[in-house]
């Protein structure tokens, strides 16, 4: 009975498959919805990639995931993926009824899929990946991700004993996940920038998980992720096997140890976090049989993601677009200490209010106050333009974090913000936008895009 | 300030989930007379030397909750001593169920609090409970945020003496979703499931705080632009309209 229901499921998908392409709905999860409402365990009866590779944590997995699509695909494979859908039970069904003939045979030898961490309990028990990269776990989402020792849990629990993990050694909340599974470490040895003590508000590695005594760090870069020890007990993090060294980011390059020789790769992105994604996806290549030669060949050829960062230079100005996921505040807290980071003055669009909670009921803002705000408490952030439904909460907590009243703009809608920016000579404007606004963010960027242009085409710096 | 005032603020390093730490950090920054001692796991607690004007703890995991607890299960005398003295607490998100009784898990699994106040917890770590909050305080509008595995009941036949509420509920769920009473009151002890920055999403309600652990009519950090954000949420929390479960 079970597999009738799945071939009925599969058929009734792939009909809607033909219906969505007709009506142009492409790369949405209908299919998967609608495979798994008639066959709850449509996962399970159906053909899979002979490989299979899971990209799952907090942060970087979107990134990860695309990056492995990309160098995987240069190198010659058709890769199933879920880079259309999304990256839940319902996104990976739909990949597999994309990826199946009509009799349910995959089509595809290889499969690279991004995996929510809260979704491991409807997907693993089906689906058994060869290899899992946990990129880190941090908080996220308070009301649907609770706490990364939550997530943790989950994942020790429902992670199949057979599959080989890829796990950052300088996060200790994720690195200790699934403790019988065969796995390997990577990470970034000291470089220039490192710091000891925490500076951030989210700090959820503070005690030795051997003896409770306060962890400290040999060299520590952004919240937890560093390399701990406990100077009590002695417990130390895990050794890398695959260990990021000699980052220089005048050449933009970073070398990659390994037991076996060193690779020198290119960096995508000057941003801490983007030089661990190279590095994860390194190790994992490096895992799967890649030599070093081939790996560096991928990585000369890759760009990131466009939804994810993107700059664009107009005359003396440029505009940046980038996510700042609402309503995670260790996401945004990277991007607002990469902005800070920048060299130059500043304009932001803070358009954080999150789009999809303003529909149903009122956003949790308790996140702002784990998020980092104090990095935009510069000098050279002239202007910050709150807009949305939550700016008020956005303007008390900038103040609380020491921006002057003076620096803040208001808009009521998000469409409105541009008109408040000042465009002064070699701005740098930041459309900073959630993961339920990318149209909206891409919109708003298009305006000041447009801004930019006629005050180039005029001559004029803009205001001073 | 009319007197020395001392905030103990109970192991951040294990209880500052959502925000919770601002709290604090918004009467600091509203009173930068306040002197704010921070007790480690490792460290006894400064409530042994000296009993402080107010004591807080923030949210916990459930780790945290379970260590919070072996940590002051050997000060719970002296915890219950201060409750009747009327010293000053204020315990957000579940570390108000390291003062009660039995956390029970939908697994099976139990874990116990210092059981000073007769409640016992219901843990189901699959099914997380988010919601809004209103609710009144002395004639005053609460407004927050609830986002917890658990929910308490009261234990009315247990030991630890009567206990109120800290807020009248209005909308959303109090101490279970079954009954209006929010938190666990008794004296100054104020618990309460509202996480993250109760106090700077409530200026009234951190006005009346301040003055009674003797800080007096303090004019709060940036109070016109709280004020305005709480009229706003207040307004907002109270429109029929507005969804209040995620």
């Amino acid at each position: 009975m079970g597999k009738l229901r799945y071939f009925i499921a599969l058929w009734a998908a792939k009909l809607s498959i033909v219906a969505l392409k007709i009506t142009r709905h492409n790369g949405t999860n209908f299919p998967g919805v609608l495979a798994l409402k008639i066959c709850p365990q449509f996962l399970k009866y159906s053909d899979k990639p002979e490989k299979i590779i899971a990209v799952t944590g907090t942060n970087g997995k979107t990134t990860v995931c695309n990056m492995l699509l990309d160098m995987l695909t240069m190198d010659g494979n058709k890769v199933l993926n879920n880079k259309m859908g999304s990256n839940i039970n319902s996104g990976i069904a739909s990949s597999l009824i994309y990826g199946s003939s009509i009799f349910g045979k995959c089509k595809y030898k290889m499969g690279v899929f991004e995996v929510d961490e809260r979704s491991a309990l409807r997907i693993y028990p089906y689906m058994k990946p060869d290899y899992m990269l946990i990129t880190n776990l941090s908080r996220d989402s308070i009301m649907r991700n609770g706490h990364p020792e939550y997530i943790a849990g989950i994942l020790t629990k429902y992670i199949p004993k057979t599959t080989k993990l890829i796990l950052n050694a300088d996060d200790l909340i994720s690195s200790a996940i699934s403790p019988e599974n065969s796995r390997v470490y990577f990470g970034i040895e000291k470089m220039p920038g490192d710091i000891k003590e925490c500076i951030n508000l989210i700090n959820d590695m503070q005690i030795c998980p051997e003896c409770h005594s306060r962890l400290e760090y040999e060299y520590l870069r952004y919240n937890h992720i560093g390399k701990a020890f406990c100077p009590k007990c002695g417990f130390k993090a895990p050794k890398y096997d695959y260990a990021g060294i000699n980052v220089s980011l005048d050449d933009m390059k970073i070398e990659v140890r390994d037991k076996e020789g060193t690779g020198c790769y290119r960096l995508l992105n000057e941003s801490v976090f983007n030089i661990y994604n190279v590095v994860s996806a390194v190790a994992l290549l490096r895992e799967m049989g890649y030599s070093h030669e081939k790996i560096e060949g991928f990585f000369e050829k890759l760009n990131i993601v466009g939804s994810r960062f993107d700059e664009e230079h107009v005359g003396d100005k440029t505009l940046y677009r980038l996510l700042a996921k609402e309503k995670n505040a260790f996401a945004t807290s990277r991007v607002f200490d990469y902005i800070s980071t920048l060299p130059g003055d500043k304009e932001i669009i803070l358009m954080n209010s999150c789009q999809g909670d303003m529909k149903h009921w009122s956003e949790n803002t308790c996140w702002l106050y784990d998020c980092d705000f104090e990095f935009l408490s510069g000098d050279d952030i002239k202007n910050i333009v709150l807009c949305g439904p939550r700016r008020l909460d956005h303007r008390l907590r900038l103040l609380l974090a020491g921006v002057p009243e003076e620096r803040l703009s208001y808009a009521e809608k998000e469409t409105d913000a541009p008109g408040k920016l000042k465009l002064f000579d070699n701005d740098n404007v930041f459309v900073l936008y959630g993961t339920d606004s990318i149209a909206l963010g891409k919109k708003v960027a298009d305006r000041v895009l447009d801004m930019m242009k006629k005050s180039a085409a005029d001559g004029k710096g803009g205001e001073e | 300030m009319e007197k020395r005032i001392r905030i103990e603020v109970l192991f951040p390093e294990i209880a500052n989930l959502y925000g919770d730490l601002e709290n604090i950090e918004y009467l600091r920054k509203s009173c930068p007379e306040i002197e704010v001692v921070e007790t480690h796991l490792t460290e006894e607690p400064e409530f042994m030397r000296e009993t402080p004007s107010l004591i807080y703890m923030g949210t916990l995991t459930e780790n945290g909750q379970h260590l919070a607890v072996e940590k002051l299960s050997q000060y719970t005398d002296k915890l219950i001593e201060m409750i009747n003295e009327g010293v000053h607490f204020l315990v957000t998100g579940n570390a108000l169920e390291v003062f009660g009784g039995e956390i029970e898990d939908v697994d099976g699994s139990r874990d116990c609090g210092l059981k000073i106040f007769p409640t016992h917890a219901k843990r189901d770590m699959m099914n997380r409970f988010n919601s809004l909050y209103l609710g009144k305080f002395d004639g005053m509008d609460i407004v927050g945020y609830k986002s917890q595995f658990t929910h308490s009941w009261r234990d009315d036949d247990a030991e630890g003496g009567a206990f109120g509420s800290v807020f009248e509920t209005k909308r959303g769920p109090g101490l279970n979703p079954d009954v209006m009473g929010e938190g666990v009151r008794k004296n100054n002890f104020m618990g309460t499931y509202v996480i993250g920055p109760l106090l700077v999403l409530n200026p009234p309600f951190t006005k009346w705080l301040l003055k009674e652990i003797g800080a007096g009519d303090v004019n709060l950090a940036f109070e016109k632009e709280a004020m305005e954000a709480y009229d706003a949420r207040v307004k907002e929390y109270s429109d029929p309209n507005t969804g209040f479960y995620y």
